[in-house]
């Protein structure tokens, strides 16, 4: 196979007019390209869920974009190889420092250093909002409301859902009414049926999962073939990441994207404004012109940016006069039973979760706040023996004797909603790293409100797979996913970070658009509620540009 | 005589459909049961004997055909019934997973359709042009008539579950369940209306619906380079795409009214 000499993540591939093809192994498509001196509209600083769906829709709006991302531009047909260690290469590995009651792993699936960002390796699962949940505070009691209606995120998730194709259940079991998912639900593996048949047995509904990648034929995306290895990288183009929707949309409407980019600050002027961004490629700090900038970085970059861009006008960071930037830092409990099934059910063909459960996301009848959903799993084989380490404590022979169990074990695993809390947050220390940026230290301690969902969680799950007659279950106690919260939107500048537009609310022309403005987390993974928030952005500026308000 | 031979030969076009379909089928699901081997088995009989009978220029019911046609429909129908048990049996029972990727319900019900095709034609065979022979009841192109209309329609029902599978992603996706339920409805009026007039409409529209079975074989050979790898990957996707074989069903089915239609219109001449 054909791989181009020069390494992704030393030489940017995106140059001289043109960008990789990310359909055709060693393809390229030509690409707008803008001076740093041109006065661009739109700098966006990231090109993940937010930052590639908004540079798409803005890009579209006639605006125009330049995206920044520090990581590589892969075309997934030549980069991406069946090996889970090589395709680490996908994660965001720099210098954080943990600390904490419950001190996050970071370096993993909860963070993505490329063009598209996480979602080249996600896994994929796109579900909606409990429409309750956008006003947690005011209807359930707990969290926060957000200054968004569920009815006009009802419309942008299903521009979402059409942009990426989801394949998922002809009719959803939960919430109100949704139009068909674009796509049919995949063939269920045998790990969803054993979700499915555990659910049964407790009374519960389940349902495919909807998922972000081709049952069908899609443009130049061909379908799903059930490699099993998306949340390393999928490299048959079946997966609809911001790499292979969004962000070839973006370039055909003219945006430019700067891979290997990493911005170290963004720069605001004496009236106030920002005017573009400092950013290092290729060995040298270069600077970007730009009438707007978009930081969407996700719930640790975006705080380290603003914070690490203070000057004497803004000596708290940048869109910090509410002191919330870094702060109110979520993630979602990623419990998980595991267990061994007599039968064969080889869990990691397909995508890793074909089936799932969000009963306990609309059942209220619980002793906790929030909500939880649970997957059907399929670990790849060196996340099973390092679960199987940690979880367990096997090393040795005792580990290679349980990883001889490996086609028979069968898993649920929770996505649970943590609850806001101050304490838990992201600074910058006096440590340097490789760009000669400040390193974040990331704090993190769970509240009782957490545990006892966890408990829940666990109970429950542990009660399915005994009535499906798995044997040797355990409890993964330890693990969590997607981060959210330190850039939160609200209505009040005293207490949220950026407004319903994601416009910061005190510099006008910076905006939020990733995770990070998420005021409570939801029990359902979180990159199609970003996606519909960037869609609903790109709209509203838009629409604010028509009545001359940006 | 002529109509015998023509159903000996739409039975047999859809015994090779259904072999084929079966053997790509059964071969991907590794022949786990033994019973898989069956419709391999049973088609190529059909096939076989329908070769035997399109040369057969004798007007007598040919025995050992007639059985083995026979010996075809049942088995049909007792494929039938263990898909139907092989849905059900799966978690959630009868759900669009299920008809999606379980056992589909529609191929050994074609399996029973070359049979009673075949049958029929073996029926038909042993009269004399002018005397009325009859299928259940039915003068006997009334009778062949009604049962095309109910094969197509099931052919029919059976393309849009698998092109609903597909979200219809691409427009000739729609083809194959807009054309053919008018074929089928224009047949089922024939099994309503005395025969012995001429139906030029019926014709064409039967025309028509026989083309698209090998059109079909075209679109999903295009299907099948979309996978991954495309045609140089055949080997893989060959089982995970469209099926090559099943569209051709549709011809089969076509010339068995083809054959209904020649004996209603040859009642004219009585």
């Amino acid at each position: 196979m054909p791989v181009s000499a020069a390494d992704p993540q030393k030489t940017p591939r995106a140059v001289e007019g043109r960008a990789p093809d990310v359909f055709r192994i060693g393809g390229w498509v030509p690409m707008r390209q803008y001076a740093e001196s041109e006065e661009v509209d739109f700098a966006i600083v990231g090109t993940g869920a937010g930052g590639g769906t908004l540079a798409c829709k803005l890009a579209e709006g006639g605006f125009s974009v330049v995206g920044f991302d520090a990581g590589a531009y892969w075309r997934p047909l030549e980069d991406f190889a069946s090996d889970e260690t090589e395709q680490s290469k996908l994660y965001w590995t720099d210098d954080r420092i943990v600390d904490g009651e419950n001190p996050l792993q970071l370096g993993g699936n909860n963070c993505g250093k490329a063009v598209g960002g996480s979602t080249v390796h996600f896994a994929m699962v796109s579900l909606r909002f409990r429409p309750e949940w956008f006003k947690s505070r005011s209807v359930m009691g707990y969290g926060l409301d957000w200054p968004l209606d569920w009815r006009e995120m009802w419309k942008y998730y299903a521009e979402a859902e059409e942009a990426l194709k989801i394949a998922g259940p002809v009719t959803y079991p939960w919430g109100p009414k949704r139009p068909r998912y674009p796509y049919r639900a995949h063939e269920m593996n045998a790990a969803a049926h054993a979700l499915a048949k555990g659910c049964e047995a407790m009374g519960i509904g389940w349902t495919e999962t909807p998922l972000a990648t081709v049952s069908a034929p899609r443009g130049l995306s061909s379908p799903c073939m059930y490699r099993g290895f998306c949340v390393v990288g999928c490299s048959t183009n079946a997966k609809q990441s911001a790499l292979t929707t969004w962000i070839p949309r973006a370039l055909k409407a003219g945006a430019e994207i700067r891979d290997l980019s990493m911005v170290g600050r963004v720069e605001v002027d004496a009236s106030g404004k920002a005017t573009g961004v400092h950013y290092l490629r290729e060995g040298a700090w270069r600077f970007q012109r730009a009438k707007n900038v978009v930081v969407a970085g996700y719930a640790i970059e975006t705080p380290r940016l603003l914070l690490n861009s203070a000057n004497p006008q803004f000596p708290n960071g940048l869109a910090n006069s509410s002191g919330l930037v870094g702060k109110y830092l979520m993630t979602q409990s990623n419990q998980a039973v595991w267990g061994l099934s007599k039968d064969e059910v080889r869990s990691y063909k397909g995508p890793p979760s074909l089936a799932l459960t969000e009963h306990w996301n609309y059942d209220d009848k619980k002793d906790f706040f929030g909500g939880y959903a649970y997957m059907s799993q399929g670990p790849l084989p060196a996340m099973w023996a390092k679960t199987q380490m940690s979880s367990r404590q096997l090393w040795g022979a005792e580990l290679v004797r349980s990883m001889q169990d490996y086609n028979h074990v069968v898993g649920l695993k929770m996505v649970g909603e943590m609850l806001p809390q101050e304490r838990n947050q992201v600074v910058l220390t006096g440590e340097k790293d490789q760009y000669g940026l400040p390193v974040p230290k990331v704090t993190y301690s769970w509240c009782d409100n957490d545990k006892a969902m966890i408990r829940h969680a666990l109970g429950f799950m542990r009660q399915a797979m005994e009535a499906i007659d798995a044997h040797d279950i355990f409890d993964q106690d330890d693990d969590t996913n997607h981060l959210y919260g330190t850039a939160r939107m609200g209505d009040d500048p005293r207490s949220s970070v950026v407004n319903a537009d994601c416009r910061s609310w005190d510099i006008p022309n910076l905006w939020i658009c990733d995770g990070s403005v998420f005021p409570t987390t939801g029990g359902v993974n979180p990159s199609l509620t970003i996606q519909a928030i960037a869609c609903r952005t790109g709209d509203r500026i838009k629409a604010m540009a028509r009545r001359g308000e940006l | 005589m002529q109509a015998a031979r023509e159903l000996n030969r739409a039975a047999a076009v859809l015994a090779l459909s259904v072999l084929m379909d079966s053997a790509i089928e059964h071969y991907r699901g590794s022949f786990k049961n033994k019973a898989m081997f069956t419709p391999l088995a049973v088609s190529a009989l059909a096939l076989g004997v329908s070769a035997h009978g399109m040369r057969d220029q004798r007007a007598v019911t040919h025995g050992l055909r007639n059985g083995a046609y026979i010996l075809t429909g049942l088995t049909g129908a007792a494929g039938l019934a263990f898909h139907t048990y092989n849905v059900m049996k799966r978690t959630g029972g009868i759900n669009w997973q299920n008809l999606f990727y379980g056992a589909p319900i529609g191929a050994p019900a074609a399996i029973a359709m070359s049979g009673a095709l075949g049958s029929a034609g073996e029926r038909i065979r042993h009269y004399a042009p002018f005397t009325p022979a009859h299928i259940w009841g039915l003068p006997s192109g009334r009778g062949l008539a009604a049962l095309t209309s109910l094969g197509i329609i099931g052919t029919s029902a059976e393309s849009f579950l698998l092109h609903f599978r597909g979200a219809f992603h691409n427009p000739c996706m729609y083809l194959p369940v807009t054309l053919p339920p008018i074929a089928s409805a224009l047949m089922a009026r024939l099994a309503w209306l005395p025969e012995g007039s001429r139906h030029p409409w019926t014709r064409l529209w039967l025309g028509l619906t026989a083309f698209l079975g090998f059109g079909g074989v075209a679109f999903h050979a295009y299907g099948v380079n979309r996978a991954l790898g495309g045609w140089r990957n055949w080997r893989q996707n060959m089982l995970d795409g469209p099926p090559l074989p099943a569209p051709p069903a549709f011809t089969g089915l076509s010339l068995a009214g083809l054959a209904a239609l020649r004996i209603i219109e040859a009642k004219r001449l009585v």
